[in-house]
């Protein structure tokens, strides 16, 4: 267990998150984890990144405040519903979102949609922000607070660095 | 008399629109809902085809530690169900006691002009439904749906009904909504 993961989530629910869903990812396992032993949240994996979007827009209706935990590889599946959902009805969502294919990747595979994440959000108009270093755990954690400012899905993208696993 | 959806819709409207938080689906099945009756409870999905029963699970998991929770149905389609099929994987995991998947399965992509899905061969989402550890899984047809939804609104879920109706719709207009105006009031109407 590293303890970023562990900051991270008392940052995410000092800020108020009290809903969080997550698709799997290497450098979220700590966080997932700790996700599904939290008897203070409600927390459901899911199978696509898009049915976690779908869960946290039916959470924030019922007055709660969501966060979807997944890889930036979802990014690709996402983008209809972040569209036709997230920003058609302007939903305040949090999207911890692990930046794989940036230095300290293993796997080739995960540049090109490295490279194409950024240019995705900015494409679907949704705010992001980028974070290398754990010192920046604090300012992940207020994103949560930015997403009910901004009234749409804002996204966190923390690379290998961010986790400490480069 | 053989059902299509938006009979069966009306035939269910008297249980459930008021009386159940509704999540309907994207197209034709939303226009229906709000034609029959339109209510505060209604949350019409104008986008985002595949997540109706995803919204309703989200809701459903959200209130269901208050007092007398709120029952949660979520209006859904043979179509998009195909088209996020994990969903029936998370509720039979994760689903809570009031939430009630309604699978209107007309055999077809309605909306596009009523090109067959899978259920019109070999495909049978209730039995994809249990296999996927749903335990209250009815198959339905014409007026008898409204009994079985009656009863899965008194007990205690997940319930997935999968009422079998034929395909056509009545020719209805776009929902005159906007998305914010949708999403403020059914937040309101749930406090
Ligand atoms: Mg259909």
């Amino acid at each position: 267990m590293n303890n970023i993961s562990q900051d991270l989530l008392k940052e995410l629910k000092g800020n108020g998150a009290d809903y969080f869903t997550s698709v799997p990812c290497k450098l979220l396992g700590d966080l997932i984890n700790l996700l599904a032993e939290d008897q203070s949240i409600l927390y459901t994996p899911v199978a696509r990144e898009e049915e976690g979007l779908g869960l946290c827009a039916g959470a924030y209706l019922a007055g709660k405040t969501p966060v979807i935990v997944m890889q930036n590889t979802g990014i690709g599946t996402i983008i209809t519903s972040l569209f036709s959902l997230g920003l058609f009805y302007n939903l305040p969502i949090t999207m911890i979102v692990s930046h794989r294919g940036t230095p300290g990747e293993k796997i080739g595979t995960q540049v090109p949609m490295s490279n194409a994440t950024m240019p995705l959000l900015d494409t679907v108009g949704i705010p992001y922000f980028a974070y290398s270093d754990p010192g920046d755990v604090k300012n992940v954690g207020r994103l949560v607070q930015h997403a009910q400012v901004a009234q749409r899905p804002v996204a966190a993208l923390l690379d290998f660095d961010f986790w400490g696993k480069a | 008399m053989t059902y299509r959806r938006y009979e069966l819709l009306k035939d269910l409207a008297p249980i459930m629109v008021d009386k159940a938080l509704i999540v309907s689906n994207i197209g034709f099945p939303s226009q229906e809902v709000y034609d029959i009756q339109d209510s505060p409870k209604n949350f019409y999905m104008l986008g985002s085809m595949g997540l109706s029963s995803s919204i309703g699970l989200g809701l459903a998991q959200s209130l269901v530690n208050e007092d007398d929770p709120q029952t949660v149905i979520s209006i859904d389609g043979d179509g998009s169900v195909l088209m996020n099929l994990g969903t029936l994987s998370t509720i039979g995991n994760y689903g809570p006691k009031n939430y009630i998947l309604l699978l209107v399965d007309n055999g077809a992509y309605g909306s596009t002009g009523d090109q067959p899905t899978h259920t019109s061969g070999r495909t049978d989402l209730a039995g994809m439904a249990r296999a996927a550890g749903i335990e209250s899984v009815h198959v339905t047809h014409n007026e008898g749906t409204k009994a079985v939804l009656e009863q899965c609104m008194q007990t205690d879920g997940p319930h997935v009904i999968v009422a079998k109706v034929a395909p056509g719709s009545p020719k209805l207009k776009p929902i005159p909504m906007d998305p914010g105006y949708i999403r403020d009031r059914f937040k309101l109407a749930i406090k």
